[in-house]
């Protein structure tokens, strides 16, 4: 086990670099740069912008000091468009925001999710079943465009419960509607990922073989069939847990959050080369970190899946 | 000694046989399936749904007064006031945020997101799937690779990714289809290797193997049965997101141009102003993309049960 | 470096009469407990540092915390900062600045001239690679150009101090206006002694050293900013609001909706509310002219062949019913144009031009004959083409009703084309489109800084309009005393020959909680100092 961890482990450096230059190369083929703006520079100051942040040099050059920059000091450069900030400032004040609102909206998708899907299954086409599938269905169609202007409508406006935005230092009541409107739709998801795997695994042989010795039923579900059956909504969860921690730029826009989602998508409106490719490698960490974790559990859980990967 | 003597029962051929019921996938599979399916009330409920919204995208401007792109001058400036849905003026769904016609614009959209929904979605999945399954059945330095490339895919930013494509081959429908299938192959592709992982050192499967069964028609005619259930099931969460997406890559310059128009940029559209009184240009293309996600939840479901090779 | 003797030349001497301009309180109003401000910004502004600001939220914020030469009253007009007033050489290519000596930083050292010579130095600096340093190529300071091409050292720039309270200005070429441009972040002093300690990081809370009416407290970049009051501000004792706060709300709709919460006191409008919101909260919404102006631009160099025909340039400018846009569309008090400039441009009249003495009816008709004539539309050949402009709700709205009004007056085709905002530019930059949206803001109160962008060598003219009596008109009117009749002929010249097509000109609206008064509704530029305002008690 501890030979296939190390094998993923020494992939990181070569898929980070791949990543890099792709990134790199991809963002120079996009029309624009980060000082393309409504009234073109003059050829002069245009010069002194583009010599201060190190583009007057070939493309390659700029990828050599990018990487050896990282490679030397972690040092991810400056960012074009926040002035005032590299891009470590960006990630350290931006992605706290992010993890914090994203770690809860997890957990409230799975403590909601996984429950509905158990009790659908259980109640394989009986009325249980139909309420929670509708339950699961009336919450993805909210998208959180739609979601998140209601909760606002409702906790804020109306009833005065909550703040309608705003971080501040991230205390509970700024959490909970960032966590709910970002997991409503991946809810419904998780809840039917789990019913379809729960009735997959109790339709399985050993399932059957464990009623047919008369356990109790509890201990069927609990002991036995709670833990692969959980392992596609985990595998799942996986990826979207990376995409809720790194924050969503819709929430982060509307409830003024400040975290890292809006990032993704302003830097590219801007050509913010550089805090673009810093979250990059950022997510492909966190994605290697998380898909490596959810292979770990596969061997956890399942004897045989640990056999086939040493 | 009991361990030589299981696997010398492992390798017994009266093993293999005993195993066969489970791994053969019977002739009658696919008949099976059907009948199950047929059985669903709620599956085929559904499906008639998903019917009617498809002749709605096609027919349904036979009983439009107005074209999907005309402005209706009597109404512009006050929508708020006189935009909503009125049988007089022909307006059955109201008008938008320029005065045209809602309903005329909801079949046009339709059109436009189903067609996106049903290509990029499940062609997505099955790529995913695919390659999911090659990579957790192969394991090794493919699936290494394979994890590599779905960790850079992931974390490119795709927005970028969608503006390149735009620079170099411009706006159409087609062309939109493709850049959301490229950005989507990922789909499903985990899930449908951690299943394969777990089920590739299953009896039934090494006893195939025994039986002298090359990989492909294991991976085919054994595993792919088995996950079936976790193809369907994403297929159908997919398509929704897919229906989304369409918006922004449009909004990119890369899809559909007004005055042409889906139900995700409807929907966009009908949020923005949803708290300024004009619920209807958000309601009725939510009902569409509503009715459309329900059908695909209860068919997927029905689908799942339908295909599980174990409801025999 | 030649410094000018301005002394022989006759001075001509202004004198700024305004004596009080902070927060103006009425007599008999009672002030609310808690001075606090808190407004809506749409995103992120780039920067504090005044020399490296280039959007207007970075600007509205530096000029609580920086204090130029020169401020703006409430209806525009420049009044006394750390200057009192100036001194310009007859031929108008020197302005002495006579500066305050009671004014202070925030760490209690003293504002000196020689903090404006180091800050307009360094803003032209290359190392400091302002993008802003176009700004000090505009206001044609004597070898800022030279600077900022890296040919002369930045000691060079034609600013000294000879002692602490006078700056003397060397301009290279006589420009009527300058003391109006001196209002600008970017000539806004900066602390030396500051920067030098903290590098890049001074303008973090605690390091930032300012001379304005506020200090920095607080920043957490995209969530919100604090101010606070600078009890070293000359002028303390008449700041009224104790702190200000900056909140980033990236969506219109949810910054109204927390209005409506109470938990800002002003945010812009969402489009097309305007109405709505004025009938139900008629004290305090707003909609106020605006510096800007919105317009189609042809392609005279690559674009299709029937654009060169006067005539289809006229007839498509005609067919546009700009009151429906104005009125049904936008729906928020904007201004029909028929000319470039604004009307609310200080010191503008709007010349006459035939097509705004028109009615609609007499323009369509007029629209369809000269189509006929240049043998287009109905019963000539059909005329199409393509109309590009930037992803965004309202230009696209613009759009498609300009589209149908073609279509159904004149029977042209029009194809529209989004395309995401930097790549827009690029495509039209490089004039690559048929007819393109275009939009212009003043970068300061006159009517050159609109009129200059369709001479010859403007880098804005996407038209790539080129007219020798355009060009020599704006060239005379840098030097003129009294350019008016200058920008008359050209605005004339613009409305025969209708290189661009003008729709409107733009106005400002916003939700502004009664409880905040002193706002300068009347500042078409909207330049707001916190420290006039005030809050009331409800």
């Amino acid at each position: 086990m501890l030979n296939y961890t190390l094998r993923r482990l020494l992939m990181v450096v070569p898929t980070l670099l791949i990543l890099v230059i792709f990134a790199f190369y991809l963002m120079r083929l996009a029309p624009g740069g980060p000082f393309t703006s409504e009234r073109p520079l003059p050829p002069a100051v245009m010069a002194n912008v583009l010599e201060r942040y190190g583009m007057d040099e070939p493309l390659h050059v700029q990828l050599w000091t990018y990487v050896s920059n990282i490679v030397c000091c972690f040092d991810f450069g400056p960012s074009f468009s926040q002035k005032d900030r590299s891009v470590n400032d960006v990630i350290a004040q931006g992605f706290p925001v992010t993890l914090t609102y994203g770690f809860w909206s997890a957990v409230f998708v799975l403590l909601l999710g996984v429950p509905l899907g158990i009790i659908a299954a259980l109640r394989h086409n009986g009325f249980w079943d139909y309420t929670m599938t509708g339950l699961a269905i009336f919450s993805q169609i909210f998208p959180n465009f739609v979601l998140a202007p209601l909760l606002v409508l409702l906790f804020t406006l109306s009833w005065g419960l909550l703040p309608g935005g705003g971080w501040n230092g991230g205390q509970w009541q700024y959490i909970v509607m960032p966590a709910i409107a970002l997991g409503t739709s991946y809810m419904a998801s998780v809840a039917r990922l789990t019913r379809g795997s729960m009735l997959e695994v109790l339709g399985s042989p050993y399932i059957r073989t464990a009623r047919a010795k008369g356990l109790p039923e509890r201990t069927i579900i609990l002991r036995h069939a709670l833990k692969p059956a959980l392992l596609p909504t985990l595998t799942y969860m996986g990826p979207v847990f990376v995409y809720m921690i790194t924050g969503s730029v819709f929430v982060d826009v509307f409830f003024s959050t400040g975290g890292i989602g809006q990032d993704f998508i302003n830097g590219a409106y801007s050509r913010d080369y550089a805090i673009l490719l810093g979250l990059a490698i950022l997510y492909a960490v966190l994605t290697f970190v998380l898909t490596l974790m959810v292979d770990l559990l596969y061997a956890w859980i399942d004897p045989k899946v640990r056999a086939g990967l040493s | 000694m009991i361990l030589s003597a299981a696997r010398r029962r492992l390798q017994s051929r009266a093993f293999a046989e005993e195993q066969a019921p489970e791994m053969v996938a019977s002739r009658s599979f696919w008949a099976d399936a059907g009948q199950r399916f047929m059985r669903n009330r709620m599956a085929i409920f559904s499906v008639g749904m998903l019917g009617l919204l498809i002749l709605f995208s096609i027919f349904g401007n036979l009983f439009s007064r107005w074209s999907f792109e005309e402005i209706d001058w009597n109404v512009l400036g006050r929508i708020k006031e006189d935009g909503g849905p009125s049988l007089e003026n022909g307006h059955w769904f109201g008008v938008d945020e320029l005065g045209r016609d809602l309903y005329a614009r909801v079949v046009q959209g339709t059109r436009t997101s189903l067609l996106v929904g049903f290509i990029a979605g499940p062609v997505s999945v099955l790529l995913g799937a695919t390659l999911g399954a090659l990579s957790g059945y192969y394991g090794g330095r493919f699936d290494r690779t394979v994890l590599g490339a779905y960790t850079i895919w992931l974390a490119i930013p795709y927005i970028i990714f969608f503006v390149v494509w735009q620079a170099f081959f411009g706006r159409s429908m087609s062309q939109m289809i493709m850049v959301i299938i490229l950005v989507n192959w990922t789909a499903g592709l985990l899930i449908v290797r951690g299943q394969v992982m777990m089920l590739k050192n299953r009896e039934f499967v090494d006893a195939a193997r025994m039986l002298g069964m090359s990989d492909t028609k294991i991976i085919f005619r054994h595993l792919a049965p088995n996950v079936l259930w976790v193809v369907v099931i994403y297929t159908s969460l997919v398509i929704p997101e897919v229906i989304m997406m369409e918006s922004l890559v449009s909004f990119l310059g890369v899809g559909i141009q007004e005055p042409n128009t889906s139900i995700g940029a409807l929907l966009s559209q009908g949020a923005s102003t949803m708290t300024f009184g004009t619920l209807w240009q958000l309601g009725f293309p939510a009902a569409i993309f509503v009715i459309a996600q329900v059908s695909l939840f209860y068919i997927g479901d029905g689908l799942r049960d339908a295909l599980d090779p174990k409801e025999r | 470096m030649e410094r000018r003797s301005f002394f022989v030349a006759a001075l001509a001497t202004t004198f700024l009469t305004m004596p009080a301009f902070a927060a103006d309180v009425p007599e008999g109003v009672t002030l609310a407990e808690e001075q606090t401000f808190t407004y809506r910004i749409l995103d992120e502004f780039s920067s504090f540092d005044p020399q490296l600001i280039e959007d207007t939220y970075g600007s509205d914020i530096a000029r609580d915390l920086f204090e130029g030469l020169y401020n703006q009253d409430s209806d525009g007009n420049i009044v006394p900062g750390v200057a009192l007033n100036h001194e310009a050489s007859a031929d108008n290519l020197t302005y002495t600045f006579t500066l305050r000596d009671d004014a202070k930083w925030s760490d209690g050292t003293p504002v000196t001239a020689g903090d404006f010579v180091y800050a307009w130095q360094r803003a032209v600096t290359p190392e400091l690679a302002s993008p802003y340093a176009w700004y000090m190529e505009l206001m044609s300071i004597e070898n800022g150009a030279a600077i900022i091409a890296g040919e002369m050292e930045p000691t060079a720039l034609g600013v000294s101090a000879p002692d602490d309270t006078t700056l003397v200005v060397n301009l290279s070429q006589p420009l009527p206006y300058f003391n109006k441009m001196v209002t600008h972040a970017t000539t806004f002093p900066a602390p030396k002694w500051a920067i030098e300690e903290h590098g890049a990081q001074w303008t973090r809370p605690g390091n930032l050293v300012s001379n304005g009416a506020y200090v920095l407290k607080e920043h957490v970049p995209k969530e919100r900013s604090v101010r606070a009051r600078n009890e070293m501000y000359w002028d303390n004792e008449n700041t009224v609001l104790e702190t200000v706060t900056t909140l980033v709300i990236g969506d219109d709709a949810q910054g109204l909706t927390r209005w409506r919460a109470g938990e800002v006191d002003m945010t812009d409008i969402p489009a097309g509310q305007y109405p709505a919101l004025a009938n139900e909260f008629p004290d305090e919404a707003f909609a106020v002219p605006r510096l800007c102006n919105y317009y189609f631009n042809f392609n005279l160099a690559s674009g299709p062949e029937a654009f060169q025909d006067v005539r289809v340039r006229q007839a498509l400018a005609m067919a546009l019913d700009r009151e429906v846009i104005v009125d049904r569309v936008l729906q928020g008090g904007q201004f029909p144009a028929f000319t470039f400039t604004p009307a609310a441009t200080a010191g503008f009249d709007v010349p006459d031009v035939d097509i705004a003495a028109m009615t609609q009816a007499d323009r369509d008709a007029r629209a369809k004959e000269l189509l006929t004539e240049a043998g287009y539309g109905e019963g000539g050949e059909p005329l199409s083409f393509t109309y590009l402009y930037n992803t965004n709700e309202a230009h696209q709205q613009v759009a498609i009703v300009a589209t149908q009004m073609w279509k159904q007056k004149l029977g042209v085709d029009v194809t529209l084309e989004n395309q995401e905002w930097k790549v827009f530019l690029e495509t039209r930059g490089a004039q690559n489109f048929d007819m393109a949206r275009g939009a212009w803001c003043g970068d300061y109160n006159e009517a050159s800084t609109f009129l200059d962008l369709l001479t010859t060598e403007s880098g804005y003219n996407d038209a790539k309009f080129s007219n020798a009596r355009v060009d020599e008109l704006m060239a005379d009117a840098k030097s003129s005393s009294d350019p008016q009749p200058l920008y008359t002929e050209v605005e004339q010249i613009l409305a025969a020959e209708m290189p661009v097509i003008p729709i409107y000109h733009y106005s400002t609206n916003l939700m502004l909680s009664d409880a905040i008064q002193g706002w300068p509704i009347n500042n078409v530029e909207q330049n707001w100092y916190a420290k006039d305002l005030y809050r009331v008690a409800e």
